[in-house]
């Protein structure tokens, strides 16, 4: 398959992720962008929720950065990228599974109170206490917290995003938990 | 405007876009992976002690010998080859069943020599023999050759380790018993033979219980 580049000359996805493995960081971005509709529909042949798609669609953009490297030049991209699309899309299934045979879902076990707003309890004082306090972290910390905790992205996700090392992601979380917890008390991240 | 995290994804992912050394073709690594284990192989029957095992067994039989130990590296060799091929991304299935006509044989022209063995000696032809021995010896190598191939084949990163492990698994035990055979002055008996289906399926066992950590699947 083919995307109009940047000079108008339409470019295979082959010549992109061989500039990308080369460390061409626009042709890169170009591929990403162009597969992405393409990863979409593989993984909506075998999952439905639009939630869950994309979630899949991101661990297989994931999985083509830590592969990347596998990428023969000259080889056509659509058989390897639906490889990836489809393991992640059957170990998706699987955790799905797994996770309905052992968990029930049931959203109201959640609420403590007929009344809504009673469910919020102190939210909104949390977020004027930890606004200015997160405000306050290093700029690594802040990230790393953000991504892990807020994001609930996975380490290994984390550090693709972040281009952080999964070793500096845990020390920057452990710090800037410390930091808050000095804070506001040590209580809240119990 | 909301960024839609798949998005943000995008733009993280390519500015991380350092260069990656790209991996050479399956064959090729295969290729080097089976000559380097050859190299160590031929050390092996060259140091350790063995008294020409393989005249002492094969006189008589040389040409069922000679088939015989072609199989088992035919095996071992295609095994390995197509476990490289199976840890790319996108690579046909059909790689999965190269290695099973050269298994088919090993086993058949081993079975044969066994059943002509039993024929010539009687009832001793069911002699547990030095299987154990055998046993020992095919899971050893195999953990020796098993370790460099496993460093070799997780630089892929492979995104579904069990078929990789499994073929890994044969290809190293299939070599092992290849190598066994010039430490193996003794003609193989269906007990011997029964010992060493179950050490390649005790390697092969190991090799998918120790996938993740040996493969590092991405």
């Amino acid at each position: 398959m083919t995307v109009a580049g940047g000079d108008s000359k339409e470019e295979s996805w082959g010549d992109l992720l061989a500039a990308a493995q080369r460390g061409d960081g626009g042709a890169y971005r170009r591929f990403l962008i162009a597969i992405t509709p393409f990863v979409r529909a593989l993984v909506r042949r075998r999952i439905r929720a639009d939630d869950a798609v994309e979630d899949v669609v991101q661990e297989t953009l994931l999985t083509v950065h830590r592969v990347r490297h596998t990428y023969e030049p000259g080889r056509p991209v659509e058989p390897w990228l639906a490889a990836i699309a489809g393991r992640r899309s059957i170990d998706a299934l699987r955790r799905s599974s797994r996770t309905g045979a052992r968990e029930v879902h049931d959203p109201a076990a959640y609420e403590t109170f007929a009344e809504p707003a009673a469910n919020i309890g102190d939210a909104g004082e949390s977020a004027r206490v930890l606004g200015p306090l997160m405000g306050g972290l290093p700029p690594r910390q802040k990230e790393a917290l953000e991504l892990t905790k807020l994001k609930e992205m996975s380490l290994e996700e984390a550090s693709a995003a972040s281009g952080q090392s999964v070793a500096s992601l845990k020390v920057n979380v452990h710090r800037a938990i410390k930091r808050l917890r000095l804070g506001i008390g040590k209580d809240m991240f119990e | 405007m909301t960024v839609r995290p798949t998005d943000a994804l995008i733009d993280a992912l390519s500015a991380d876009a350092a260069p990656v050394g790209r991996l050479a073709p399956p064959l090729v690594r295969a290729s080097a992976t089976l000559a380097g284990l050859a190299l160590f192989g031929l050390f092996a029957i060259l140091l350790l002690p063995n008294s020409n095992p393989l005249a002492m067994r094969g006189a008589g039989a040389e040409m069922q010998a000679g088939l015989e130990l072609a199989a088992a590296l035919l095996t071992g060799a295609l095994a390995v080859i197509a476990a490289f091929h199976v840890a790319i991304p996108g690579r046909p299935r059909g790689w999965l069943a190269i290695p099973l006509p050269a298994l088919a044989l090993w086993l058949g022209l081993s079975g044969l020599g066994c059943w002509r063995d039993l024929v010539r000696r009687g009832p001793s032809g069911w002699d547990l023999g030095h299987s154990m021995d055998c046993l020992a010896f095919i899971v050893t190598a195999s953990l020796v050759l098993g370790a460099p191939l496993a460093w070799r084949l997780s630089r892929a990163a492979p995104i579904d380790p069990l078929p990789v492990a499994a073929l890994g698994g044969l290809g190293i035990a299939a070599l092992s018993a290849f190598l066994l055979q010039f430490f193996h002055p003794f003609a193989v008996t269906f007990v011997d033979l029964a010992v060493h289906i179950v050490a390649v399926g005790i390697v092969m066992a190991l090799a998918g219980l120790l996938r993740r950590p040996m493969l590092r699947p991405a």
